[in-house]
């Protein structure tokens, strides 16, 4: 099992390498001056040669890749063209705040999907169970800018019971719950799209479950279904679900940019969109790399919970 | 405050992109021009909150550096900082004296020597503001006005030959030329603060105050000390050197986020002392979202509406908000290149300017693409903002109504086969007066591509328009978007000393927003020979001289000479320049009329009242 780790994390840093070089070429692919799309069209010569002299984009590409390299292992991913801020503190700001938005929706959907995976499952085949489909499958396609505007026209405009948008001003984790009404409808139109999924999953894994030996064993065995549910088939059912949780790590660092937009929320998510609308590589770059990170180390967890749930796994890689 | 806009040159960087969105045909519902008053008693007190979309500041300084072109900095500091010209009276464009830091601003018979006379005003710390707190701020610039945002090449404090003080609120200004004093005073002058000598001459946060800026390497090491600190946004609300401020408010709150707030300054000297407690400003990353805010009924004091949700007026009325149209100090266009090698032949032509401009349906652009709300676009100056300075020619509809006859007229006078909804094609080469033009071979189809800023669909709708409309006389238009600032990076100025240029070879018209103007908008830096924004390379030495008379001369009929010619020689083709709408609190008093370079925010004269309390 150690042995395994090792190579997976040796894996993973080779896959972030990788991630960083792919990024850092792309970005500089952009087409345009750096210097013009963030200073104007009225800038002068004067000015633009100034800027790539601070920024030093007047460097040969190997050279700025070089520095960058070098800052990052130094924790220093530079200066935000637009922002004037050092990329780390832009960053340090939005991604606890995506983490805990994106992490109570995934929450949330869990607490959701997997029960009524488990319940369709158990109905398979029954009316309910094409009910209970119909449904998320329905919320599921719909476009989630339009739940939330739909939410939002319900709740906030006509009933005036919850906060269309979060408060301007928001720094820090705890501001987001200052006025937790605010929260309400984010959370729940994140987690909409999830719930279907995480059902679906949870649905056929159970099914096939359901037909496994132990699990009629058990039964033969006299013991009561609830327990055979909750002791034996959640667990091996499970598995499927971990591999989407660990994928769905980069989405929780990456933000949800229609979600931000629609409520307000300066997450990492807009951060990345607006920063690649303005050429701001060094916002890119370190955007990029985070989320590079959060999915190697996504798929390294769900490798080992999956090694640490079912010890058929365990064994083999060991 | 004022808000002119210097940086904030192009449209779609600051507004049009998130201000100018969706819209739908027909007439939007009428709202007011910038004149209502709220009725009901003067209230002390009181918090506002004012919506911002999209940037939020990120300096905090009166003089930023080069390499800062955020023009919400401007936002944040003219509060505190007010410039020594205060551009923007009421509704109108002339100076405001009342708030302005002179008394008197004198200029010698050569134009060339100015005579200011300061307020007895004095700065928050109880300090007076004297000559010396002028010549400290020029001094700083003067050693540093390469490093500083607002500097256009050979203007202020480059063409400063001395500044004298001979006693303590008379400031001498020495120039190297003469100037047209209301050019100077409209457009130099107004982006000049003076700076708190006695709280800000030093080179570190722990050292003594000294006399650094008399020399210039003293004056660079005083402006590197402030530039840095001015860079530092978790100090922003508690740096000691912000706190002395000689504007109507200090900054109380700052995040980084672009929350921030300001509470009156109790010691300003100015006429107008704040009425509320507390002003701010608050981000929303989204138009949808600010609209959400608004109808659901919150704390969102002021706002400007997205165009592309007029039609919620009525709602947001009900909810308890007036609303007001502000013009843009701007003008909007279709910029031709006259430098690609592949289109220079039809745009340097006048009459095929003319043509084209003929088929732009300027009224019907205005109504269906920005819901009524946009300035006509007659010619260089937009009627709907500055009315002082329209001509004659600009108040009857510009030199070029939309006329599909005199365009396709033109066209078969100067040998085009005109194929109305085809495409044109030449028929009569050659240089003559009725020949086609230098460069154009016979055959040569009259058409062109449109590069286009994408993210508005009052761009889209409008492009669209012209794309047809042009179709009419068989001038084809193909329609290219690129997000603003691809479209920026991607597309140089192109003149005669950036030729050839690779980013002069990749559009042949351009469309991203429009170009704001100083306080006197006299073209200067757009039309003439290598102007600053002259993106296109337009040349013509009449123009030249027609701008240096507004600059240089002392001619009142200057103005109206350049404007007309401009109007009518086409440098750009004139489009629609769409206005700002503007929501507040019906309870909000002195909102309007809003001043053009504010951006609409005043509240230093706002209020509540006390019947809507």
């Amino acid at each position: 099992m150690t042995w395994y780790l090792v190579r997976r994390i040796g894996q993973s840093i080779a896959v972030v390498i990788g991630v960083m070089i792919l990024t850092f070429i792309l970005v500089h692919f952009e087409p345009g001056s750096t210097a013009r799309a963030v200073l104007g069209q009225k800038a002068s010569p004067a000015r633009i040669a100034l800027f790539d002299n601070t920024y030093g984009l007047n460097r040969s590409l190997p050279v700025q890749f070089w520095l960058y390299c070098d800052n990052v292992l130094h924790g220093n991913f530079g200066i935000s063209y637009v922002y004037g801020q050092p990329v780390s503190t832009l960053i340090a700001q939005r991604l606890p705040r995506d983490a805990v938005l994106l992490g109570l929706s995934t929450l949330l959907a869990l607490l959701i999907g997997v029960p009524m995976g488990l319940y369709q499952a158990i109905h398979h085949g029954t009316l309910r169970d094409d009910v209970v489909a119909g449904t998320w499958f329905t919320l599921y396609s719909a476009p989630d800018f339009m739940e939330a505007l739909l939410l939002i026209a319900i709740f906030c405009v006509h009933f005036q019971w919850l906060q269309a948008a979060f408060p301007g001003g928001i720094t820090s984790v705890g501001g987001l719950f200052a006025d937790p009404s605010a929260m309400v409808l984010p959370v729940v139109v994140l987690s909409i799209n999830s719930v279907a999924g995480f059902s679906q999953y949870m649905r056929s894994s159970a099914i096939e479950e359901l037909a496994q030996d132990y699990i009629r064993t058990a039964r033969a065995k006299g013991l009561r279904e609830r327990l055979i549910l909750t002791r034996h088939l959640l667990r091996n059912a499970l598995l499927p679900i971990v591999t989407i949780l660990g994928l769905s790590l980069p989405n929780i660092v990456a933000g949800a940019v229609i979600a931000e937009a629609i409520f307000n929320f300066p997450g990492m998510g807009l951060l990345f969109w607006s920063s690649a609308l303005q050429h701001d590589f060094p916002v890119l770059l370190g955007a990029t790399l985070i989320i590079g990170v959060a999915t190697v180390v996504g798929n390294l967890l769900a490798d080992i919970t999956y090694g640490v749930l079912d010890p058929r796994i365990r064994h083999a890689i060991a | 405050m004022r808000r002119t806009q210097r940086l904030v040159m192009t449209a779609a960087g600051l507004g049009l992109t998130t201000l100018v969105a969706a819209c739908a045909a027909g007439h939007g519902p009428s709202v007011g021009s910038g004149n209502s008053q709220t009725t009901g008693q003067k209230m002390q007190g009181g918090t506002v909150t004012i919506a911002e979309n999209g940037y939020s500041p990120n300096f905090l300084f009166p003089a930023p550096p080069a390499t800062n072109s955020n023009g919400y900095n401007i936002v944040l500091s003219e509060g505190l900082w007010p410039t020594l010209v205060y551009a923007g009276d009421g509704a109108s464009t002339g100076v405001n004296p009342k708030e302005s830091l002179y008394s008197s601003m004198t200029w010698s018979d050569d134009d060339k020597v100015i005579t200011i006379v300061l307020k007895p005003w004095k700065w928050s710390d109880g300090v007076p503001i004297t000559s010396r707190d002028f010549a400290f701020a020029y001094n700083l610039l003067k050693a540093n006005y390469n490093d500083w945002a607002y500097y256009v090449t050979g203007l202020f404090p480059a063409d400063v030959t001395k500044v004298l003080t001979p006693n303590a609120h008379t400031v001498i200004v020495d120039l190297t030329r003469s100037y047209n004093p209301e050019f100077y005073t409209d457009d130099v002058l107004t982006y000049f603060s003076l700076m708190p000598q006695h709280a800000w001459d030093k080179t570190s946060m722990t050292g003594k105050i000294g006399n650094y800026d008399e020399t210039p390497s003293g004056a660079k090491k005083v402006w590197n000390f402030l530039q840095q600190q001015g860079g530092q946004e978790s100090t922003f609300a508690t740096n000691p050197l912000w706190k002395v401020v000689d504007g109507p408010f200090k900054l109380a709150e700052f995040e980084s986020s672009g929350y921030y707030a300001y509470v009156p300054n109790k010691n300003y000297s100015g006429p107008t002392k704040p009425a509320l407690s507390k002003v701010i400003w608050t981000p929303f990353t989204d138009d949808e979202a600010l609209m959400d805010t608004l109808r659901s009924g919150t704390s969102v004091s002021v706002a400007i509406l997205p165009l592309s949700d007029v039609r919620q007026i009525p709602a947001l009325e009900a909810e308890g908000y007036s609303v007001a149209q502000v013009p843009t100090a701007g003008v909007a266009e279709i910029l031709p290149n006259f430098w690609n090698p592949a289109i220079a032949p039809l745009v340097r032509p006048l009459y095929l300017r003319q043509a084209m401009q003929y088929l732009i349906n300027r009224k019907q652009i205005v109504q269906k693409a920005f819901n009524g709300y946009a300035d006509p676009g007659n010619g260089p100056v937009p009627v709907l903002y500055g009315k002082q300075w329209d001509s004659s020619l600009e108040k009857a509809g510009g030199p070029y109504p939309y006329d599909p006859a005199k365009a396709i007229a033109l066209l078969k006078a100067h040998g085009w086969k005109v194929v109305p909804n085809g495409t044109d094609t030449c028929v009569r080469p050659g240089t003559g007066p009725t020949d086609c033009g230098a460069g154009i071979a016979a055959g040569r189809p009259l058409q062109y591509q449109l590069l286009f800023a994408t993210g508005s669909t009052s761009f889209d709708e409008q492009n669209a328009a012209i794309v047809s409309s042009e179709g009419q006389a068989g001038i084809k238009f193909t329609l290219k978007g690129e997000p603003f600032n691809t479209l920026v990076a991607t597309t140089g100025t192109c003149n005669a000393q950036s030729h050839p240029a690779s980013t002069c070879y990749d559009w042949q018209l351009q469309q991203y927003g429009y170009n704001s103007y100083l306080a006197d908008p006299n073209g200067a830096g757009m039309f003439n020979t290598d102007g600053i924004t002259n993106y296109g390379g337009y040349s013509s030495p009449e123009m030249d001289k027609l701008i240096d008379a507004t600059e240089y001369g002392s001619s009142s009929s200057a103005f109206f000479a350049y404007e007309d010619y401009a109007a009518e020689q086409l440098p750009l083709l004139w489009l629609p320049d769409a206005s700002q709408v503007f929501v507040y609190k019906k309870n909000l008093a002195g909102v309007t009329p809003t001043n053009p370079f504010d951006a609409t925010y005043n509240p230093e004269v706002w209020y509540y009242t006390k019947s809507a309390s």
